[in-house]
């Protein structure tokens, strides 16, 4: 856990970095993803809710250093939003593509309601217009979260290889 | 058994601290106790973040460039037939003059202001958060930006900014729900507030007097009023315009000159002339 933590902490502020510098001249059909988001879900859907919390709480600090927003706020949406789907996922079967895509669209959806409330009562309400804006966001993630997935599981083979026993 | 409520316990103390922190460094950073320690880690970070940024748009120029010719070739076919188009009727060439004056409107305020100081920023990177609009700018307190200060692009009024730390600052879009920015318009003199309606809407202007008749077209600048922006800043053009003769006041829906998507540099005012408002002070 305590390598897991150590490493969340430089792999997220690069991924900020290219959300902010690189993403918003690449949109993927208009839309930006929010990486720092879709890493920390599919670490908590391979490792658990603990280290899930964790690394959604890291990734939503990083987010905010670049944003309007106060920080600690991504922290609780990233942390709402990463917990759902794991909560979740005992329930539904396992290891298939089409519940991990559904887990991030649930998570996402939550994530999102929770930080445009958030940002409501700090004042920075959206319109109808804008929250429909928000929406392509959810499908995005739902397919984007596949690829992120399968690199996280294979970062997670280089941190933590498998012991063999004889 | 035991262990596995101990892991309980330490799981539900995770969450309670993740969670406490979360709330406890919302707190303190809304109310600015933060400040200085996010200044010292941000610094470093938006010196790579502008790096970062000019390799993207080279690789953005890269990749756009073939899109972008085909993209040049339809757009000069439609011009030409809007050119013709415009030769035969009166009112599309009264809108091409008004175009062409919102130019030249623009080319001429640079020209009027030499008592500004300007401070030349590159834009660096967008929100991270999608549902916020502000862009991140390599200039800050070390070179004279502070909070509050106004940040315009050669079209026109940009926003202002929001936070500095020492070599970058946090512009707020005049699109963002918390920016308010009394303005005037040009042609019947109305005055009100732009509020910015958030991501994906047009920002609005409240509280403009019913007496007057604003027409849609009329261009919108900043007043002065309030001390916080220099006047005459061009924001934009009323596109739209509610009026319900059973309330006070109208309000007028403004499409911004500037496109925010596309800001590449900007120009930070750092000292303008404020508007006089002594005289309302004054007893009579």
């Amino acid at each position: 856990m305590a390598v897991n933590f150590y490493a969340a902490i430089p792999l997220m502020a690069v991924l900020a970095i290219i959300q902010t510098a690189i993403l918003p001249r690449f949109p993927i059909a208009g839309v930006e993803p929010q990486l720092l988001f879709l890493v920390a879900l599919a670490w908590g859907l391979l490792r658990g809710l603990d280290e899930g919390l964790v690394w959604a709480f890291i990734a939503g600090i990083w987010v905010d250093l670049f944003s309007l927003t106060p920080v600690g706020l991504s922290s609780l949406a990233f942390m709402a939003g990463v917990a759902a789907p794991i909560l979740l996922q005992p329930m539904l079967p396992p290891r298939r593509l089409p519940v991990t895509a559904l887990l991030a669209a649930l998570g996402t959806l939550i994530y999102l309601l929770l930080y445009v409330i958030a940002l409501g009562l700090l004042g920075h309400g959206l319109s109808a217009v804008g929250l429909a804006g928000l929406l392509p966001i959810v499908l995005l993630h739902a397919i984007l979260v596949l690829p992120i997935y399968y690199v996280v599981h294979q970062l997670l083979r280089v941190l933590q290889p498998r012991r063999v026993e004889f | 058994m035991n262990l596995g409520r101990t892991q309980q316990r330490i799981r539900w103390l995770t969450l309670a601290i993740l969670i406490g922190s979360g709330v406890l460094l919302t707190i303190l950073d809304s109310t600015g106790a933060l400040v200085g320690v996010l200044g010292f880690v941000r610094d470093p970070l938006t010196t790579v973040t502008d790096w970062t940024s000019a390799r993207a748009d080279a690789a953005g120029d890269i990749i756009a460039g073939p899109r972008n010719l085909a993209a040049a070739r339809e757009e000069i076919a439609a011009l030409q037939v809007q050119v013709e188009e415009q030769a035969r009727t009166i009112e599309e060439l009264s809108e091409a003059q008004g175009e062409a004056q919102v130019l030249r409107d623009l080319f001429n305020r640079a020209a009027e202001t030499p008592e500004y100081r300007r401070v030349l920023a590159d834009v660096i990177g967008q929100d991270t958060n999608p549902a916020i609009e502000s862009i991140l700018i390599d200039k800050g307190v070390d070179d004279g930006v502070r909070t509050g200060m106004p940040v315009e692009s050669a079209r026109g009024l940009v926003g202002q900014i929001y936070r500095a730390s020492n070599n970058a600052a946090q512009v707020a879009l005049l699109t963002e729900t918390a920016s308010a920015i009394p303005v005037r318009l040009g042609t019947t003199r109305a005055t009100g507030i732009l509020r910015g309606a958030g991501r994906g809407a047009l920002p609005t202007i409240d509280w403009i007097d019913l007496q007057y008749v604003v027409e849609v077209g009329e261009l919108v600048m900043t007043s002065g009023l309030g001390g916080k922006f220099p006047e005459d800043m061009i924001i934009g053009r009323v596109v739209q315009v509610e009026r319900n003769e059973a309330e006070l006041f109208q309000r007028a829906v403004v499409q911004p000159a500037v496109d925010f998507r596309t800001l590449e540099t900007v120009f930070v005012v750092t000292e303008f002339e404020t508007v006089d408002t002594e005289i309302f002070s004054e007893e009579p």
